[in-house]
């Protein structure tokens, strides 16, 4: 089987800023003293074949939504690789229309910026609207749908601008439970076609009719990876551990492992600034351009 | 040494449909809920070029025409380009901060979007100037040869909103601030370029300090084609200033731009 997703110990900080005027800082790396940063995902690193669907799991800010967005490529790795073989798209909650247009021209406009040619738009514009099934409402400015409708509408787009890669980030928890089962019909489909997808959702059962093996994040760390039953299993027991802790209990416990996410003094920045040092080469080619608009400008000024 | 502006040029041109069918989903999007739609493209400018001809040309002016010119031609000759120029540079900068979250999902080539809003603003220019050259037959202005040069400055326009825009959108989306200082500087701009007050009673050294205000070029530019006057190897310092920033702009926005693009969403 071919790997289609290889991750490689990928890492993800944000900087905690306690000014603005830091962040200026940063952007012309200077002045880079005991930062505080966040290690959002904390040297993960998988494989996943062809045609394989996998879930991610994990409490409320384990990191799931990041590791999503890293792989659909919103935002890139602080440190370590991702190697993708084919085109990634996310399926988030926001689905990202333009309010102003209607239904009708949202489909094009999203289809069009997806890469889809003229023909085939037209081609899958009526199973779109098929799938999103939210009748006349379709000729209406989105601002006048409800957050259900938009999102149907969003996903049913998604779907069908054809991606190898699905990242599914929560977005089956809006929408009735016939929209669900039509998504995961969808989805099985997908499955057959050989793509991959990955599938962040908060349900164990649908964890284990639909996925083939399970990622848990938490607090930021790859803590399991394996067989859907097996690690569902142990996510589960774990769950029902956590609540079992006593309000002031599970403080400590969330405490101590946040605590384990920030570090000082950049520790990551090492690898990074070892790539940021000017070369000559650069500062050259710079001044040659700089030059002749100094030149010109002081013989504006003289008015010659 | 090119390598950065060629990969931007080259994306340019790959996505030339892309862009124009954008530009219009854009326009639509702007004026779908006005009863007058996109008639506001047209009323908009009138308004504005009304009351400066009211408040410059019989106010301040007295209705004087300027070197044997009506004033109202005048005006509207460096009137419509930076209309144009104006809403190209607020709304193309702001592009990139406004839209990348949307298109940062998919596989979309981020340097278009500020050229997508010069595309979008252009529709509105091509009318503006089609108007202009209905108001030169009725003044009776007879165009000469020099019309020729009428392509070079459009270019010039072009090429240049397309360099600063690329530079000023990447930096309006690391620096929030930028976007209210251009704003106010694009205010002050319109009174430091010769659009709506002749500058040549300045003393000699205020004006070549506005010269170095690109549009004032450009607006000069128009103005020597459609008015007739001047060719453009009369000035050659100033083209060549005007060149060379352009040329530094475009060199430096392809360069931030690819470094930055990645990251955009990190900065949001």
């Amino acid at each position: 089987m071919k790997v289609k997703v290889e991750v490689k110990n990928v890492y993800k900080s944000f900087e905690l800023h306690a000014q603005q005027s830091e962040k200026i800082f940063d952007l012309f790396s200077i002045k880079k003293k005991n930062r505080k940063e966040f290690l959002a995902v904390k040297d993960v690193s998988f494989k996943v074949y062809e045609g394989e669907t996998i879930g991610i799991v994990g409490l409320n800010g384990s990191g799931k939504s990041t590791l999503s967005n890293l792989l659909s490529q919103v935002i890139q790795p602080t440190q370590g690789e991702i190697e993708l073989k084919g085109v990634p798209s996310l399926i988030a909650i926001s689905a990202g229309l333009n309010n102003n247009l209607t239904g009708l021209e949202n489909i094009k406009l999203k289809c069009m910026m997806h890469g889809l040619s003229k023909r085939k738009i037209e081609e899958v514009t009526p199973s779109i609207i098929e799938f999103a099934d939210i009748g006349d409402y379709i000729e209406q400015p989105v601002k006048n749908y409800s957050s259900g409708m938009k999102s149907r509408l969003g996903f049913a787009i998604s779907v069908h601008t054809d991606p190898d890669i699905l990242i599914i980030d929560e977005a089956l928890s809006v929408g009735d439970s016939t929209f669900a089962r039509k998504c995961l019909d969808k989805m099985e489909e997908f499955k057959q076609r050989g793509k991959t997808i990955f599938f962040v959702s908060h349900s164990a059962g649908q964890m284990r009719t639909f996925c083939d093996k399970v990622i848990w994040m938490h607090y930021g760390e790859l803590k399991e990876f394996g067989s859907a039953e097996e690690v569902t299993t142990k996510y589960e027991e774990f769950t029902a551990w956590f609540n079992k802790l006593s309000i002031g209990q599970k403080k400590e416990h969330k405490k101590k492992m946040l605590a384990g996410q920030m570090r000082f003094n950049h520790y990551l920045e090492q690898v990074k600034s070892e790539k940021k040092h000017r070369s000559p080469v650069e500062l050259i080619k710079s001044v040659l351009v700089l030059l002749p608009l100094v030149i010109s400008t002081v013989l504006v000024l003289l008015g010659i | 040494m090119l390598n950065s502006v060629t990969k931007v040029l080259l994306e340019q041109r790959k996505y030339w449909n892309l862009m124009f069918r954008m530009a219009i989903f854009d326009i639509k999007g702007m004026y779908q809920t006005h009863y007058l739609g996109s008639l506001w493209q047209v009323i908009n400018p009138i308004i504005q070029i009304a009351i400066y001809w009211f408040v410059f040309g019989l106010g301040i002016r007295g209705g004087n025409p300027v070197d044997g010119v009506p004033f109202f031609v005048w005006l509207l000759v460096g009137l419509i380009p930076w209309l144009f120029i104006s809403p190209s540079i607020v709304q193309g900068s702001n592009s990139v901060h406004q839209q990348v979250s949307l298109v940062s999902k998919m596989q979309f080539p981020v340097s278009i979007l500020p050229t997508i809003k010069i595309i979008s603003n252009s529709f509105q220019f091509i009318v503006m100037l089609s108007l202009l050259l209905i108001v030169c037959i009725i003044y009776n202005i007879n165009f000469t040869i020099y019309i020729v040069q009428l392509p070079y400055y459009i270019f010039c326009l072009y090429i240049f909103l397309f360099s600063f825009n690329l530079l000023s959108s990447t930096i309006a989306t690391l620096i929030r601030d930028y976007q209210m200082f251009l704003q106010s500087m694009m205010r002050m701009l319109l009174y430091l370029s010769p659009v709506l007050w002749d500058t040549s009673s300045l003393p000699e050294a205020f004006q070549n300090l506005l010269k170095l205000n690109p549009f004032y070029y450009i607006i000069v530019g128009f103005r020597s084609s459609i008015l007739g006057g001047h060719w453009i190897y009369e000035s050659p310092i100033e083209t060549l200033y005007f060149w060379t920033l352009t040329f530094a702009l475009l060199y430096f926005g392809s360069k931030i731009h690819l470094k930055f693009r990645k990251n955009f969403m990190d900065y949001l």
